[in-house]
């Protein structure tokens, strides 16, 4: 099958699609997709789904949740092209969110709104607010460095400095001019230990970084990240250059995690959505179609295109 | 495959194999020519002594006569004395004047244990007489225990010196002679404070203007008609930044305390020329270095320059040594610009605020003197291959060391 033919046309049908969607009966549009399910045999999001069903997670919400970051009508422009369409988002602390969608669609990008790494493009324009503990993150009385230090981002490649694993984790905070060696053994160890990387390095904490496994540089880029005492860690696909093991290392210790953290997480994977995230946001060409609970957006989309994104019809 | 296209591309492999062996035999020919022409005059005295001879006094610590054997490959006319192990010969100086030249001196020589009686600040320090030196006069001290004169100023020749002494002498009390000279070591030490000085100048400002360029300046067009400026520098010939040095660099000597020419002026010029490379290299180097490096540091919570200085530079540090490296080599072979502002005269102790010459400014000297000596030129030139050859290897060992411990 001509997968851009098909696309092309999904792309094309979207705006009748939601004009559509108000009108149409929640209910029968889920049995509709079950059906499909039905004929679609065992396909991964079929598996996926069956795990949330199955009852892994609570099917009611978490609603007096404390909001972490409150997203308020907010538009993005890489130059002309308007990347983020009036984003209306409240990430709840110590939640794993996750965003996803297809390629290109705005999720990345307003990931990286949190701890404004947009800044460093040239000819990106923002307006709109996010608010952190009630304060807005682009005003002026937020310093940037201070930002990125309470929160934290691990990258879609393993990016660890070319450097000691020691001297990877105590950067963060060598940068804030801390040099009491003590201090930093115990928090490099201990940020290790949270990233459950340490039982693999303890006797080697002068290996250089880049010498480790692709899955543990990324556990060492987590453990970088958490030295920093975070509130929130953004993570940009984590696992998408990993193979299985240690994606699957990776999502266990998410799950440790979000108890001390607010987590963040965009991926291409809808399975490792579901299997993880408490809460769900599908972006559709710079737009939040959908946000809700995971296990309510898995079992009972509310919107046709969620529907058909995670039943596998595009993206 | 069809005749006709076999045939092509038999022709233009052949090109390739031919162009590749016509370039490395010219370079062998090269290399073997300054070998052959310029080996027979490199020794370790050219490396040690000075340019310019030098008329010495001296005493002998152990003058007393020995029993010393000539060696095998004494040449024909030479006289060996083989109470003092050492040989003479007849020969003529530039000047057409006789002269007595040492050809053959024994390890264990009295002449070895020569030191300086002239006065001044030299005076007591050892001086072991070398071949190549000219006797002007010497004392020794005959069975009767008295001094007597010889030498070319008792009418002496190279046989009849050497018979005074091996028949009737005891031992030789002092000697008056001249050093052979043409030695390089003034311009090697000249060539290294120029080195040195000109990286210690154009090395911090060419790393920080590149980083500049490459990290703080974003790319719009100011950027592009600065980047347009320096690639245009590195195109000037350096004839042209000798004569601007002369004039513009001149007064920054003078603020230093320089009256003239000065080893410091010819560091300025080259520092001025070196500068549009050394930014090259440098950016080329920052540009390599990968994109994630830096977003990961600045999500961290460094600061831009703490993300420079302590993920960008390391890491860019093997290209940040070719660029020295290859400043380095520009600096020993530059001779263009150093005639004006370092001038042609050999100095044998140069000094940083004094004129001197570099080894290829000599080279230059040797040849343009009245009676240009290839020979000598040759191992001057030999010594150069071999100084950047060593440098090469250095700059290699040091970049495999520091990617061996980052990758």
């Amino acid at each position: 099958m001509n997968l851009l033919a098909d696309k092309k046309i999904k792309r094309s049908q979207e705006p009748m699609a939601s004009a559509a969607t108000p009108d149409l009966d929640p209910g029968s549009q889920t049995a509709e997709a079950a059906d499909r399910y039905m004929s679609r045999g065992s396909g991964p999001v079929a598996r996926a789904r069956t795990q949330v069903a199955a009852g892994l997670k609570p099917a009611a919400g978490l609603p007096d949740l404390k909001p972490m970051f409150e997203v308020q009508d907010l538009n993005l422009y890489y130059s002309k092209f308007q990347a983020l369409k009036h984003i209306n988002l409240t990430i709840p602390a110590h939640q794993v969110t996750a965003f996803i969608g297809p390629s290109g669609c705005g999720k990345s990008t307003l990931l990286r709104c949190f701890n404004r790494m947009n800044d460093l493009l040239e000819e990106v324009r923002i307006d709109g607010r996010i608010l952190m503990d009630g304060r807005d993150l682009r005003g002026p009385q937020t310093d940037v460095v201070e930002l990125r230090t309470k929160v934290g981002m691990v990258f879609q490649q393993p990016n660890p400095f070319p450097m000691s694993i020691f001297d990877n984790v105590a950067y963060g905070l060598r940068c804030q001019g801390i040099k009491d060696r003590v201090y930093l053994r115990q928090v490099v160890e201990t940020s290790l230990k949270k990233a459950a990387l340490y039982d693999e390095v303890k006797d080697e904490l002068d290996k250089n970084a880049t010498k480790l496994s692709g899955g543990q540089q990324q556990r060492l880029c987590i453990a970088r990240a958490i030295a920093l005492q975070p509130q929130v860690i953004l993570m940009d696909e984590p696992t998408s250059a990993l193979d299985p093991i240690a994606t699957l290392k990776i999502e266990e210790l998410m799950n440790d995690l979000k108890k001390e953290y607010t987590i963040v997480i965009v991926t291409h994977s809808m399975q490792q959505a579901a299997r993880i995230s408490d809460k769900t946001a599908f972006f559709l060409l710079g737009e939040v179609v959908e946000f809700d609970d995971t296990v309510t957006m898995f079992n009972n989309p509310s919107d046709k295109r969620t529907e058909d994104y995670i039943s596998g019809r595009f993206g | 495959m069809n005749k006709s296209r076999r045939l092509k591309d038999g022709i233009l492999n052949g090109l390739t194999w031919l162009s590749t062996a016509v370039a490395v035999a010219v370079l062998l020919l090269v290399f073997i020519f300054m070998f052959r022409r310029g080996w027979s005059d490199l020794s370790w005295d050219l490396i040690t002594t000075d340019y310019w001879p030098q008329n010495l006094n001296v005493a002998f610590r152990q003058g007393e006569a020995g029993a010393y054997t000539a060696p095998a490959d004494l040449a024909a006319g030479d006289s060996f004395s083989t109470l003092y192990g050492f040989a003479l010969r007849d020969a003529t100086d530039t000047k057409k004047a006789k002269t007595l030249i040492i050809t053959y001196v024994d390890p264990d020589s009295p002449l070895e244990s020569a030191y300086i009686t002239t006065a001044g600040s030299q005076q007591g320090l050892n001086q072991a007489i070398h071949e190549d030196a000219s006797v002007q006069m010497l004392y020794y001290q005959d069975e009767d225990g008295q001094q007597v004169l010889a030498g070319l100023l008792a009418g002496d020749d190279a046989a009849s010196l050497v018979q005074k002494l091996d028949t009737g002498s005891v031992s030789i009390q002092s000697m008056y002679y001249q050093t052979a000279g043409g030695g390089i070591r003034g311009s090697i030490l000249a060539t290294l404070l120029l080195i040195g000085l000109t990286l210690v100048i154009v090395l911090p400002i060419g790393i920080l203007a590149a980083v500049y360029l490459n990290e703080v300046a974003g790319r719009n067009r100011l950027t592009a008609l600065l980047r347009q400026a320096i690639e245009t520098l590195n195109g000037v010939p350096s004839i042209i930044f000798g004569l601007s040095g002369v004039v513009m660099l001149f007064p920054v000597t003078q603020l230093f305390g320089a009256s003239g020419q000065s080893i410091l002026l010819g560091a300025l010029t080259m520092a001025v020329i070196l500068l549009p490379v050394v930014i090259r290299q440098t950016e080329e180097a920052l540009i390599v270095v990968p994109q994630s490096l830096r977003m990961g540091s600045l999500a961290l919570g460094a600061t831009r320059s703490q993300t420079i200085f302590k993920v960008v530079l390391p890491n860019a540090l093997p290209g940040i040594l070719t660029a020295t490296l290859l400043s380095v080599s520009r600096v020993i072979g530059e001779s263009a610009a150093l005639i004006y502002t370092m001038s042609t005269v050999v100095t044998d102790n140069p000094k940083i605020l004094q004129p001197a010459t570099s080894l290829a400014v000599q080279i230059w000297q040797i040849m343009s003197s009245e009676q240009p000596d290839f020979k000598l030129a040759s191992a001057v030139s030999l010594i150069i291959l071999m100084m950047v050859l060593l440098l090469n290897l250095t700059v290699k060992l040091i970049t495999r060391r520091l990617s061996r411990r980052w990758a």
